[in-house]
């Protein structure tokens, strides 16, 4: 695929003035900048890892072409099944339900109650502090024997799993912890509905229409460019998953462990990144990089694709 | 299709892509140059500066400080400037963009694989023009650094693990000594753990989930022949040390087993499990007396070999080493000098002052004699035991860490129960022989 977007002028090309073509090459320059930080910080290492990827590099010889044989190994790689099936498991069990929290969440701080921007700072605040140290707070959260969670559980008489350490749970434990991260999905869908018009919501009134109606007719619908663009994002993400594995997991920095019990946090990018850093096997992730494209450009047109059906743009 | 959409569809694109481009960058590598700064001696008009770059830190580097300042003064024609660099990906980048540092140190597990990728230079030549004893060198050390007759690296310090015991326990147990075989090793695990009703444990005899090379070397196991060019995760001694492990493992079950250790104290605290008596024995390295007397000052515990196979009274302390090395990374631009320091830094005086600071054994047999050790916990017992004839290393090769972490992997799932312990084993070869170049 190719980066240059088809320009769709808005009318016929004329023949550009001299004022014109100056304002052009005065606006690339000062594009410049992004322009080349760009071409070598994306566009290169974008192809540099396609060429790799039909290589066998190790990072200290010259890459040796071997065609399509990294792509035949994945398709029999027992370790890329196991981290797609998980990595599968967050997008697609992981990624609705933070995002239908985040949007819960939204709804409730849209309300005018009093001190209600404390709670908007306070829903925003674990957003703020970086993944790794969330990671390892968790960690104590969910200590079966004296950690919060379980402490809380116990005392209203439910069954207090060994969150981290028990293969059926270590996933569960990480959706626990992207729904304390949910806050920041929650600010922009907060803004969103700040900006769905109050009429609407009036003349809904007038007609009878109760607030589950006025909510599942008007505000859903207002906001479903926003859950588009989230779900996408969140897609994205959940597919890029690692640092959260990688502390939770005990990574060390020989490379040592990681994968957690059973291999259960082996995330796509933490296989990758084992393969790439620690078996030197360039060419090889490289190829694991490309098929993660593929998958995530797949699911992202799919999306888009049927956006059509439930997504409204105002003014269309 | 509108306009709008083809704008939202390339900037998703394009966001893709990014996003897809950003994974596993290693970040930049800074350059191994080291900054103008005057060095603290007065140097050599022309001296020639290494930079090194070392993985320790805290105390530690402090210690590799300490002889790298002794270096300097020592030798004005060249001066080393010591880096802590814990991040060892920083190394990989360095090397790759042509821009080393001059002398670095690496766990002995990486010095094969990165070695026959042309990663290390190889060290003979400067060792035979020398003459640097490596006779002198614990065998299973020193293999670490060797694959078909090359040495890639200098081990300076070891690792090996040895049966901890509490006293205290024991002797509530009628036991007045260590478990001596690996038949009495299960009678004592089953005598020491505490398990109350409903299954749940408050004291372990010994972690059932136990370091799965040393006691495959206990039973004789061996997981690479050299002359058949085959991995042998198979072994009939692996499957012994798996089967020990699965035995203890079944007898308390998965559930409970991890909800006992989840309630477990830090390693490094006064609530390790061993000092405050969850444990009644661990097998540990040689670090472990000293954080003993830094956490839990008063346990009274003792050092025992690892229990042996009471039908092969010839395989007695058996232990699986590792190592810390030094190495001259490829493209490194003073060779000469770089060798110059790392023999130095290796010599038995050298190493001994270094692994006595830092609580690690020495690697040559000269030094294990170094008054030095006489105040490092435990160093008694562990220095005798490196003497062993039965220590061994894993196999080093161009796979290493590959199968280190597939054979891990099946571990975990044997002992859980989701894979047979032959079915496992075969899953290991299976992965690993096609890596047999």
């Amino acid at each position: 695929m190719n980066a240059s977007a088809p320009v769709h002028s808005p009318r016929p090309k004329a023949r550009w003035s001299r004022k014109e073509r100056r304002y052009f090459w005065l606006g690339l320059a000062f594009a410049s900048p992004w322009i080349v930080g760009f071409l070598a910080f994306t566009v290169y290492p974008f192809f540099g890892s396609l060429y790799l990827s039909l290589t066998e590099y190790d990072l200290f010889s010259t890459p040796r072409w071997v065609g399509l044989q990294n792509y035949e190994h994945i398709l029999q790689d027992d370790r890329f099944y196991t981290s797609l099936g998980n990595t599968f498991f967050m997008a697609f069990v992981s990624v609705p339900i933070t995002l239908v929290a985040s949007l819960l969440i939204a709804v409730v701080l849209n309300f005018k109650a009093r001190g209600i921007n404390y709670y908007r700072t306070i829903f925003y605040l674990p957003s703020v502090i970086p993944i790794v140290a969330s990671a390892l707070l968790w960690t104590w959260m969910l200590n079966p024997d004296f950690g919060l969670v379980n402490m809380a559980l116990r005392a209203l008489g439910l069954p207090d799993p060994a969150w981290l350490l028990d293969p059926r749970y270590t996933k569960p434990s990480l959706i626990l912890m992207s729904l304390w991260g949910s806050g920041a999905g929650a600010l922009i869908f907060l803004a969103a509905l700040q900006g769905v018009p109050k009429q609407y919501y009036e003349a809904a009134q007038v007609d009878g229409a109760g607030a589950w109606h006025r909510f599942w007719k008007i505000t859903l619908p207002a906001l479903s460019p926003i859950i588009l663009f989230q779900l996408i994002m969140g897609l994205i993400g959940a597919f890029q998953i690692f640092t959260e594995s990688y502390i939770l997991a005990g990574g060390k920095a020989d490379g040592g462990s990681l994968g957690g019990p059973e291999q259960s946090l082996l995330f796509y990018a933490v296989n990758l990144y084992q393969e790439a850093f620690v078996f030197l096997k360039m060419g090889y992730a490289s190829a694991l990089a490309w098929i993660l494209f593929i998958i995530v450009l797949l699911m992202t047109l799919l999306l888009l694709k049927t956006s059509g059906r439930w997504v409204y743009y105002g003014g269309e | 299709m509108k306009k709008k959409t083809w704008f939202g569809l390339w900037y998703l694109l394009l966001s893709i892509m990014i996003a897809g481009c950003s994974g596993g960058s290693g970040g930049t590598a800074e350059p191994g140059k080291t900054s103008g700064e005057e060095p603290d001696q007065p140097a050599a008009a022309d001296a020639v500066e290494l930079s090194f770059w070392y993985g320790w830190t805290g105390p530690e580097a402090e210690a590799l400080e300490k002889l790298i300042a002794k270096w300097n003064e020592a030798h004005p024609e060249i001066q080393v400037k010591g880096l802590s660099q814990s991040d060892y990906q920083k190394q990989l980048t360095a090397i790759t963009g042509g821009n080393p540092p001059d002398v670095a140190s690496q766990f002995g597990q990486n010095v094969v694989p990165w070695g026959l990728r042309g990663a290390m230079m190889p060290l003979d030549d400067y060792i035979a023009k020398d003459g640097v004893d490596l006779d002198d060198f614990v065998p299973a050390a020193l293999s670490t650094s060797q694959h078909e007759g090359a040495t890639y690296a200098i081990p300076t310090a070891m690792h090996v693990s040895m049966l901890f015991y509490n006293k205290d326990i024991l002797k509530e147990a009628g036991y007045d000594g260590p478990p001596e075989t690996l038949g009495e090793l299960k009678e004592y695990i089953k005598a020491l753990s505490i398990v109350e009703d409903g299954g749940r444990l408050s004291r372990l005899g010994l972690w059932p989930g136990m370091d799965a090379y040393t006691f495959s070397y206990a039973y004789g196991g061996s997981f690479y022949d050299e002359a058949a060019k085959q991995v042998t995760p198979d072994h009939e001694g692996i499957q012994s040390a798996i089967k020990l492990s699965k035995e203890i493992w079944d007898q308390y079950g998965s559930d409970n087993l991890d909800r006992f250790s989840s309630g477990l104290g830090q390693y490094m605290s006064a609530q390790n499990p061993f000092f405050s008596g969850k444990y009644a024995m661990t097998v540990d390295g040689e670090w472990l007396p000293t954080f003993i007397k830094q956490f839990a000052p008063d346990l009274n515990y003792g050092i025992a070999p690892i229990p042996y196979d009471e039908n092969h009274p010839e395989r007695k302390n058996p232990g699986n080493v590792t190592t810390s090395v030094f190495y001259i990374p490829k493209g490194a631009k003073h060779p000469d000098a770089s060798w110059a320091f790392i023999k130095w830094m290796t010599e038995p005086e050298q190493m001994a002052e270094f692994t006595a600071a830092i609580g690690n054994l020495p690697t040559r047999t000269s030094a294990f004699a170094s008054p030095l050790y006489e105040n490092v916990p435990g160093f008694k017992e562990f220095l005798d035991y490196s003497a062993s004839e039965n220590l061994k290393s894993f196999p080093a090769t161009s796979f290493t860490n590959e199968y280190m972490t597939e054979f891990s992997a099946q571990v975990d799932a044997i002992l859980r129960g989701t894979v047979s312990i032959e079915d496992g084993l075969a899953n290991v070869k299976e992965k690993i022989q096609p890596l047999v170049k």
